[in-house]
């Protein structure tokens, strides 16, 4: 693993010399390529059910430079975990920053205890050139056998910076958040690395290292968590 | 580019360096949950055959409080003690954060529950060795009792972090048998370990008396369930919140007593009933309130377990607040 991690900041540092690509920023349109589609393979270990891996696939339609739409799957085996989702979102320009409004439905089922959940969350997102950062609210439903539960709105709350510019043809940097790509959590707090490489002018390699510990500020004693992700993202 | 040397070294220090994770060194606990729940298998596997269990002749009660966090001011632990003993609960139950983790603190917490023992054993006549005199009070640990090396102090006191014990309970000629089980999340999580030795049936009662359990009681500091929207104290994270929930249900549980949050809250789901307890810290509350809960246990089957609120008079100086 350590091995992995050094060769692959080697190979970012090396690719540092390549010129800047026509789009930018993970969310960013390009008035060029209209639809995006990702897909990733992930794989790490959790305290309750151990080893995990698994794949999600996303993709976004650009309707214009302002509104974008997309949904996506995830399939985590050993944690019998099938999630769905769709979303919405609006790109409102700053200056030289962009301020997103989302608008993300998921629906999650954890086969293990034969549970499912509806999350709905409405968050701004401000990208900046190094710095990001969410802010929002979730609404959580789930439900197992003949019981459910809603629980009280969640914050959302996420915040990241990168090493440089976000227009860059490669980037890395770290994150700080209570929520994932298919989670939208009170107060646990995750965290880690996370990078991306132009392979292509419109193939990008994207990944990241993420740590989830157990419970809040005053018990981060112990990973919850130890994941990671790696993909491509192809446009066009 | 000696930014980007800087960034990269931190990268790799932060994710390969060691297991206990935080960005503010001073709130990281001394010990993770699998030490800790090590530790305390070890205890309980070498004292199994001493292992207590309780026991009533009809209906018993039983009072639950939480979040003391005591410091120089044991007023509201002191009355609970007190409570207790004049209302003749078969026992006492305390789900984490008695104290707020200083040496001083735990040496007084510590000499209250001496003199707590003594009020007990004379108020009941016991006669006996005073040393196997088993005082009833039962905690379970909090992330408050973690930080600092609060471990060290709590274990040293009170040995193991999660257990069993079993209440026989006679009706007449017939005899009944309650289960309580005290669980280890005060790192907000069980940890591997303890996860393994639940699957595996380690709280599961190997005192079986042949004819099942009637009631079973769980103590959790950490809350299942969020009592309010601005309500930063964590729960459990997803996956390990549906396993706890999966597993009181098959446990058959009554009642899951939680704590942590400082408020209450109240609800059934898949048969279980879940009970988060108020803080009955004097420096939260400075006035009298409600912040016990006493359970009813009614000898015959046919009869419900019953939940009452317990009022706690007394009144501290005035005081800062505690977080959760």
């Amino acid at each position: 693993m350590k091995r992995v991690f050094v060769f692959l900041s080697i190979a970012l540092w090396l690719h540092a010399g390549l010129q800047a690509q026509p789009y930018s920023g993970p969310r960013g349109f390009d008035s060029v390529h209209r639809n995006e589609i990702s897909g990733f393979l992930s794989g790490g270990h959790n305290t309750v059910t151990g080893f995990f891996v698994g794949e999600a696939v996303h993709f976004i339609h650009h309707l214009n430079d302002r509104w974008s739409v997309g949904g996506g799957e995830q399939i985590l085996f050993f944690k019998q975990l099938f999630s769905l989702d769709a979303k919405g979102i609006y790109r409102l320009p700053l200056g030289k920053s962009d301020l997103f409004f989302i608008a993300h439905a998921l629906l999650n089922g954890y086969n293990l205890w034969n549970a499912s959940e509806i999350i709905l969350n409405a968050s701004a997102l401000w990208e900046s050139k190094f710095v990001d950062i969410r802010l929002g609210l979730s609404y959580i439903h789930y439900w197992m056998k003949q019981s459910s539960y809603t629980e009280p709105p969640t914050l959302t709350v996420g915040f990241g910076v990168n090493l440089k510019p976000r227009t860059s043809p490669w980037n890395m940097g770290l994150f700080i958040r209570t929520y994932d790509t298919y989670y939208y959590e009170n107060w646990n707090i995750n965290w880690g690395l996370r990078f991306y490489v132009l392979l292509q002018e419109t193939l990008r390699l994207f990944g990241e290292f993420n740590v989830r510990p157990a419970g809040n500020m005053s018990q981060l004693a112990n990973r919850y968590e130890t994941s990671a992700k790696i993909g491509v993202k192809h446009v066009w | 580019m000696r930014h980007q040397s800087i960034l990269l070294y931190f990268a790799i220090a932060f994710f390969f360096s060691c297991e206990k994770v935080s960005p503010i060194g001073i709130l990281v606990a001394g010990t993770n949950v699998e030490d800790r729940v090590k530790m305390s298998e070890q205890f309980y596997l070498d004292h199994y055959k001493e292992r207590i269990w309780l026991e009533s002749d009809g209906d018993y009660t039983f009072i639950v409080g939480s979040d003391s966090h005591m410091t120089t001011d044991p007023g509201r632990l002191d009355e609970m003690l007190s409570i207790g003993l004049s209302s003749d609960d078969l026992f006492y139950a305390h789900l984490g954060d008695i104290v707020d983790t200083k040496v001083e603190y735990y040496v007084r917490l510590d000499s209250l529950l001496q003199e707590g023992k003594r009020k007990y054993v004379a108020a009941k006549d016991l006669k006996g060795e005073y040393d196997d005199i088993v005082f009833p009070f039962f905690p379970i640990v909090g992330n408050h009792d973690i930080t600092r090396n609060g471990w060290a102090l709590w274990s040293n006191i009170f040995h193991s972090s999660f257990y069993e014990i079993d209440v026989i309970v006679r009706d007449g000629e017939r005899k009944y048998y309650d289960h309580l089980i005290f669980l280890d999340t005060a790192s907000g999580t069980l940890g591997e370990t303890q996860i393994r030795l639940l699957k595996e049936g380690f709280l599961n009662g190997k005192y079986y008396y042949g004819q099942g359990y009637r009631y079973t009681f769980v103590f959790s500091h950490t809350n299942i369930f969020r009592p309010e929207f601005n309500e930063f104290a964590s729960t459990f994270c997803r996956e390990e919140n549906f396993f706890l929930l999966s597993q009181f249900a098959e446990w058959n549980v009554t009642c899951v007593f939680c704590g942590h949050t400082h408020h209450g809250d109240e609800r059934d789901f898949n048969g279980v009933h879940y009970l988060t307890i108020e803080t009955m810290s004097e420096r939260s509350h400075k006035n009298e309130g409600d912040y016990l809960v006493r359970v009813r246990i009614p000898a015959s089957a046919n009869q419900d377990v019953t939940y009452e609120k317990v009022r706690m008079k007394y009144v501290p100086a005035p005081a800062s607040r505690v977080s959760p």
